[in-house]
């Protein structure tokens, strides 16, 4: 399993940032079980380019690939069977269904396509938001919604987890829970790992280290 | 534990606007009632208007005239070839010929055992609409018997006014075979006499009909004339009160025996209210259809953050528009099971208390409306599926 990126562009980035970059406008590919941190300035298209990855924007030159599927041309089955089942994301902007549970949030995905034993309170516990689970997600601080968005991406099986600034809000401490909880489903799954955020995360050892 | 409905259930806005709900629920019960209802009703009053003009055969046989009026009198009333073309090539006529007439004087007298003399007229019609046909109704150039069918009509009149009045012996239905009356026929070409022998009476042609090779014969031999185009046309239906077959011949100012149509008049009356009121049925359900798309849209609509939440979490959109669609299945078909059981109750008080319970109609509906039933059950949950799914779609 493999993600394949061909010459990637966003149509709307500057030509300068284009030409300083690692991944736009080259070949490039991820290897499942293999650990990417990916670094990217602001403004240097991250958010779009974890987008492109899930299917979710098409507005580039190039191609990307989730082994032989060229992603921008799979159909809504086809990405919905994507993102059940070979993709899992936590988006910067979290996502989350704001007028309901924690736990509503994290079993609507569960229950989609769920991996393993439902251990959904242990991580809560593990992450420090168990006692989180009954309360509405919009009145939880962004740290707590960055945890729900963690456990949630980890309901199921996926060989590649991709993860948009999944620390910003969480204390070096919380995060390090974070990560290794994250390392160990990966594990589990022998998938792989593309972390992307503004500067290197200290405590995740990448295999690789690409800039964008 | 199976993915289902009730899994994405807290995310839709389903219970908002319950009043347009409710009022599309009740509006498509009152609409498919009202179809059903209409279609047994046209049903009922086929049944009814068959029943009520029984048959000797499969079909019914009826002559028509061209209308005469004060302003076309003197006027030929004739059928053309093209006309009578015309009337066959109807559908829903199965066969037409014309009744030729003969174009000389015909006097008929009784011989001996019945004095009298009478001026009459002759027809001829293919056999294949004569429902009495003996074997001896047959007539060959040289023949000096000819053989005679007439209406069971002139019988009964002879013996009931015709004979008491000149104090002649009545005669029955057995008896009339052996009379030879006296056919006196004159033209341009002269006078000739032959025997008229009374082969057969006739329920079904009002007329005095000898075989048409005879009539084409004596036309052409006393009168020099041919015989032409008939002044009345018989026709043979499968059924005289067919609306489409009223329509033909209203529509072609045809004149026909009245009675033989009646029921097919009152019919058409009822049918054309009973279509209204079906048309009218058709559109409320549209109504309710609409109103329903309506309150459907708009929960999609409100839902719409949450559903795009869904399918951007890995939630396929097939599975979503049948999953939501499901969910009023079961209201459809509660709605239209209901309307069922009242056309079925309406069906049995209509068989039992108006028509006290008549053998000829069945006090069950027709199976036409339980197929109209399942129809539109089938395109309720297909339209709901279709306006679902295009919804989500684009979303």
């Amino acid at each position: 399993m493999q993600i394949i990126i061909k010459k990637l562009a966003p149509v709307f980035l500057e030509k300068e940032k284009i030409a300083q970059s690692d991944i736009w406008n080259k070949d490039i590919s991820f290897n499942k079980g293999e650990k990417i941190q990916l670094v990217a300035p602001s403004g240097s298209g991250k958010t779009s380019f974890v987008h492109f990855l899930y299917g979710m924007r098409k507005d580039y030159t190039g191609a990307a690939f989730l082994n032989d599927s060229e992603i921008s041309k799979m159909n809504a089955e086809q990405t919905a069977a994507m993102r059940s089942n070979q993709m899992s994301i936590v988006f910067q902007d979290l996502r989350l269904f704001t007028e309901h549970s924690a736990m509503e949030n994290i079993a609507v995905k569960r229950v989609l396509n769920p991996f393993g034993e439902d251990s959904i309170t242990e991580m809560a516990e593990r992450l420090g938001i168990a006692s989180k689970l009954k309360q509405h997600a919009g009145i939880c601080s962004y740290g707590e919604r960055q945890r729900i968005a963690i456990i949630r991406a980890l309901q199921q099986p996926f060989d590649f987890i991709v993860l948009d600034e999944p620390f910003s809000h969480l204390d070096e401490a919380n995060s390090k829970k974070a990560l290794a909880l994250i390392e160990e489903e990966v594990v589990k799954r022998g998938a792989g790992i593309i972390l992307a955020d503004l500067e290197p995360v200290s405590f995740y050892k990448a295999d690789r280290t690409i800039h964008l | 534990m199976a993915l289902s409905f009730k899994n994405i259930a807290p995310f839709l806005v389903i219970d908002e606007n319950k009043t347009s709900r409710l009022f599309s629920y009740f509006g498509l019960g009152i609409g498919v009632l009202l179809l059903l209802c209409s279609v047994q009703l046209y049903i009922n009053i086929n049944q009814l208007m068959k029943e009520r003009n029984p048959k000797k055969s499969n079909y019914d046989f009826i002559s028509i005239t061209k209308r005469i009026t004060d302003q076309n009198m003197g006027q030929d009333h004739s059928f053309t070839a093209a006309d009578l073309q015309d009337i066959k090539s109807q559908r829903f006529i199965s066969d037409a010929t014309p009744l030729l007439a003969n174009k000389f004087i015909v006097s008929a007298s009784g011989g001996p055992a019945l004095p009298f003399t009478t001026d009459i007229f002759l027809e001829a019609i293919d056999n294949d609409f004569i429902d009495t046909i003996p074997p001896s109704f047959k007539w060959k150039e040289g023949d000096n018997v000819v053989p005679i069918i007439i209406s069971s009509d002139y019988l009964e009149l002879y013996n009931t006014v015709f004979a008491p009045s000149r104090d002649l012996p009545q005669i029955s239905q057995n008896t009339v075979g052996a009379l030879m009356l006296e056919l006196e026929c004159s033209g341009v070409f002269g006078t000739k006499i032959f025997k008229g022998n009374i082969v057969a009476l006739s329920d079904r042609i009002n007329s005095v009909i000898v075989p048409k090779n005879f009539l084409e014969w004596a036309n052409r031999s006393i009168a020099n004339l041919p015989s032409g185009n008939a002044t009345r046309v018989y026709i043979k239906t499968t059924d005289a009160n067919n609306v489409a077959f009223l329509d033909y011949l209203q529509s072609k100012d045809y004149q026909v025996n009245k009675d033989k149509t009646r029921f097919g008049r009152v019919k058409q009356v009822l049918q054309a209210v009973v279509s209204g009121l079906g048309i009218f049925a058709i559109l409320v359900i549209l109504l309710a259809m609409m109103l329903f798309s309506f309150y459907l849209q708009l929960m999609i609509a409100r839902s719409k953050d949450n559903l795009q939440l869904l399918l951007t979490l890995g939630y396929s959109p097939g599975w979503l528009s049948n999953t939501v669609s499901k969910k009023w299945v079961p209201v459809y078909v509660t709605i239209i099971v209901v309307a069922l059981t009242a056309t079925q109750a309406f069906q049995y008080f209509f068989q039992q208390g108006f028509l006290n319970g008549r053998d000829d109609l069945s006090p069950y509906i027709h199976w036409t409306i339980l197929a109209i039933a399942f129809i539109l059950i089938i395109l309720c949950i297909g339209v709901n599926y279709r306006l679902i799914k295009r919804a989500l779609f684009n979303l």
